[in-house]
C-alpha cells in the first residue's frame, strides 16, 4: 500500500514544479526561487525523494520477479535486477548532472 | 513509460531543484538548477519536459486508481475524468511554459 501512495508525492511534486516553471516563463524568477527555498517545500521535497526512491527500488525488484532473465541454466534473481537497476539509476543521475549542470 | 521516467529521471530532478539548491549542496551551490538546465537549450528543455510530463502522468494515473481501490470505486468515472483533465492541462502547460522560456526550441541548433 505504501508503494501506491508514492504516486501522490510524484504527482504533487510535478504540479509544484509546473507552477515554478510558470513563474520562470513569466519572468518572476525570484518568486520561483523563493518558493524553492520555502522550508515546507524543502520538507515535502525530501519526503518526495524518499518515496520516489522507494517506488523505484520496489519497481526494480518487481521487474526481476516478473521478467527473470535466463542465461543458460541460470535464471536471474529479483535482487540482481534490483542491484543492476540501482547502478543504472546512479549512472543516469550522474550523467544528467554532468551534462546539464557541471558542463 | 511514466513509471520508467519516475523511477530513473525524477529522483535527480527532485534532488537538484528541491534539495540541493535550497540547502546549498553539490552540485548546485552557486546557482539555480532550473536556469542551468534550461541554458542547455534543446537537451535541457527536452529533459524537463519528458521528466515532468512523464512523472505527472504516472503520479496522477496511479493516484486516481489508488483512490478507487481504497473505497472510492463508486466515483471511478469522475476520478478518471478529473485525473485525465489534470494530466492533459499539466502536460500542455509544461510545454507552453518551456516554449515561452526557450521560444527558439524548434529551430535547428
Amino acid at each position: 500500500m505504501i508503494r501506491e501512495w508514492t504516486s501522490f508525492f510524484v504527482a504533487v511534486f510535478s504540479l509544484i514544479y509546473i507552477y515554478e516553471l510558470s513563474l520562470f516563463a513569466s519572468g518572476a524568477k525570484e518568486n520561483a526561487l523563493a518558493l524553492m527555498r520555502n522550508p515546507g517545500i524543502i520538507t515535502f521535497n525530501v519526503l518526495a525523494l524518499l518515496f520516489t526512491l522507494y517506488h523505484a527500488s520496489t519497481w526494480f525488484y518487481l521487474i526481476g520477479k516478473v521478467q527473470p532473465i535466463k542465461l543458460g541454466k541460470m535464471t536471474s534473481k529479483p535482487w540482481q535486477a534490483l542491484l543492476l537497476n540501482i547502478v543504472l539509476l546512479l549512472i543516469i543521475s550522474y550523467t544528467v548532472i554532468q551534462i546539464l549542470i557541471l558542463r | 513509460m511514466g513509471g520508467f521516467i519516475a523511477a530513473f529521471l525524477l529522483p535527480v530532478l527532485i534532488y537538484l531543484v528541491g534539495i540541493a539548491y535550497p540547502l546549498g549542496l553539490w552540485p548546485v551551490a552557486n546557482g539555480d538548477p532550473t536556469s542551468a538546465i534550461l541554458n542547455h537549450h534543446h537537451i535541457g528543455t527536452l529533459f524537463l519536459f519528458v521528466t515532468v510530463a512523464g512523472s505527472l502522468y504516472h503520479g496522477i494515473f496511479r493516484f486516481q486508481s489508488t483512490l478507487t481501490e481504497i473505497g472510492l470505486a463508486r466515483a471511478k468515472r469522475a476520478l478518471e475524468a478529473i485525473g485525465y483533465l489534470i494530466i492533459i492541462i499539466g502536460i500542455l502547460a509544461t510545454a507552453i511554459y518551456l516554449l515561452q522560456y526557450n521560444p527558439s526550441f524548434f529551430s535547428i541548433p
